[in-house]
């Protein structure tokens, strides 16, 4: 008898909660909502980072920012990791990401992507002292990277067999193991490298050669155009008006390339 | 960038630890009723009830926790039930709990010496009389040391709700230090703030264990 009730129980319960609607149009829902959730990074300076007191700051969280402002929307900013943000969009816990999230063709299988809103240049960086001219030199070298980025698929592909890559879970654990002397070179961003070189780490990643030209795009689930189109239209504002141009002098030191 | 001081390191992890605590004792109290019921399944008279204890414990057992919190997050998200981040983390570090301490207590139980079933049934005590006066008390002695032990492994696991977004002490730890870039600093003190939270329970662990590891030396 218990065990029945506890089954109608069960049933009833999972039925009214898997009753809840699907949605439809998500800028529908952002408006109807007041609030757009963007997925940010929190590991990842100058891209996102935290303050004394722990809020988020940084390139990523002043966009959200910005795209929540001419949407007319309030904005939740929602920290995520590299291994997590695609997850977060697809079980419809954000609408956009903005975590410096670079395109290629595995992701473009299974979110969508805006027009560029940050430059980003992969490369590799070591100590001063170590010459290095290009991905064939590596032979004899520890390469630090974050996994399954894009600097990884990238560099797997260019260099020789030879070279031992240690592929660390975060940016956070690619920077560490260089900062500790794990690896002798990391490859990551030229600003990421640049927001390390700032405080002055007794490491120095100093650039050695850059890789390739990968800028970041807002992440958004697939179907959504209209969502899409005003990110999009965003975006292009932005780039006309300089505001884009001054979050980059705000966060990069520098302007945005005239290509993105 | 603002420059966090150590003091500001200090204050930054500290507060995340309150989630630490928190999801620590959460798991632990829920996972003892759930592993409560967990130790009645496994020595149930009855045979379905003792399968069903079984599968539990084998399932959580043998699967990842992290996988398990993934799971409780996205995946059921995946099938339209939202689930907020702590009633995630809470329901999956509490089923976890509960397989260990079940299996746990299911072991001490079952080390109570088979005599005492039989002279308390001889006396006419019934099964949740016999459980109650003769049963439990000494598997009770015998528990306390792994029980405890097992509640370190609960602090530490509690590390893992990171991947569903909770900032606790281990996440704090890294979101700071790619605030600072000094590796060495906040990860000491990450280490050092568990070693203080887990200590206390080892150290109790053993000074219970003295005092109750009398189950055996009576005989």
């Amino acid at each position: 008898m218990l065990r029945r009730t506890f089954i109608a129980c069960l049933v009833t319960g999972l039925a009214a909660a898997t009753t809840v609607p699907v949605h439809a149009d998500a800028l529908e829902d952002i408006k109807a909502r007041g609030t757009i959730r963007v997925a940010v990074p929190q590991d990842f300076p100058p891209f996102g980072s935290v303050d004394l007191s722990m809020e988020s700051v940084g390139y990523d969280i002043d966009m959200a920012k910005a795209i929540a402002e001419r949407l007319g929307v309030g904005v939740e900013l929602v920290p995520v990791t590299s291994a997590n943000r695609i997850p977060y969009l697809q079980t419809d816990r954000v609408d956009l990401v903005i975590s410096s999230l670079g395109k290629n063709a595995e992701r473009e299988a299974v979110i969508d992507f805006t027009d560029a809103y940050a430059p980003f240049y992969n490369g590799v960086f070591g100590e001063a002292d170590l010459t290095l001219a290009g991905p064939e030199d590596l032979a004899g070298v520890s390469v630090g990277v974050t996994r399954g980025s894009v600097e990884d698929l990238t560099l797997t592909e260019l260099v020789p067999e030879a070279v031992e890559i240690s592929r660390y879970e975060d940016n956070n654990g690619t920077i560490s193991a260089f900062l500790s002397g794990q690896v002798d070179v990391i490859a990551t961003g030229n600003v990421v490298a640049a927001a390390i070189l700032e405080r002055n780490p007794q490491r120095r990643p100093e650039l050695k050669f850059l890789v390739k030209n990968s800028p970041c795009y807002v992440g958004l689930n697939k179907d959504e155009p209209a969502l899409l189109d005003a990110v999009n239209t965003i975006i292009a504002e932005m780039k006309a008006d300089g505001s884009l141009n001054t979050i980059s002098q705000a966060w990069l030191k520098a302007d945005l390339p005239a290509d993105l | 960038m603002a420059q966090f001081t150590v003091f500001d390191i200090l204050r930054n992890l500290l507060l995340a630890t309150q989630w630490t605590v928190v999801l620590s004792i959460v798991s632990f109290i829920g996972g003892g009723l759930v592993g409560m019921l967990v130790l009645f399944a496994r020595i149930s008279n009855r045979g379905w009830l003792r399968l069903l204890g079984r599968g539990y414990v084998e399932l959580f057992q043998g699967t990842p926790l992290l996988m398990q919190l993934f799971l409780a997050f996205f995946g059921l998200a995946l099938f339209g039930i939202s689930v907020p981040a702590w009633l995630a983390a809470g329901l999956a570090l509490i089923l976890w709990t509960a397989a260990f301490l079940g299996e746990i207590w299911r072991g001490c139980v079952q080390a109570v010496a088979k005599g005492q079933w039989e002279a308390s049934a001889s006396l006419g005590m019934g099964y949740f009389q016999q459980m109650q006066h003769v049963i439990l008390p000494q598997a009770l002695r015998v528990a306390i040391p792994p029980t405890v032990g097992f509640s370190v492994q609960v602090v530490k696991g509690t590390a893992l709700t990171s991947i569903i977004g909770f900032i606790e002490l281990t996440r704090a730890g890294t979101v700071v230090t790619n605030a600072t870039y000094q590796p060495f600093l906040v990860y000491g003190l990450v280490a050092l703030i568990y070693f203080c939270l887990c200590w206390p329970l080892s150290r109790a662990s053993q000074i219970l264990e003295r005092k109750l590891n009398v189950a055996h030396s009576h005989h």
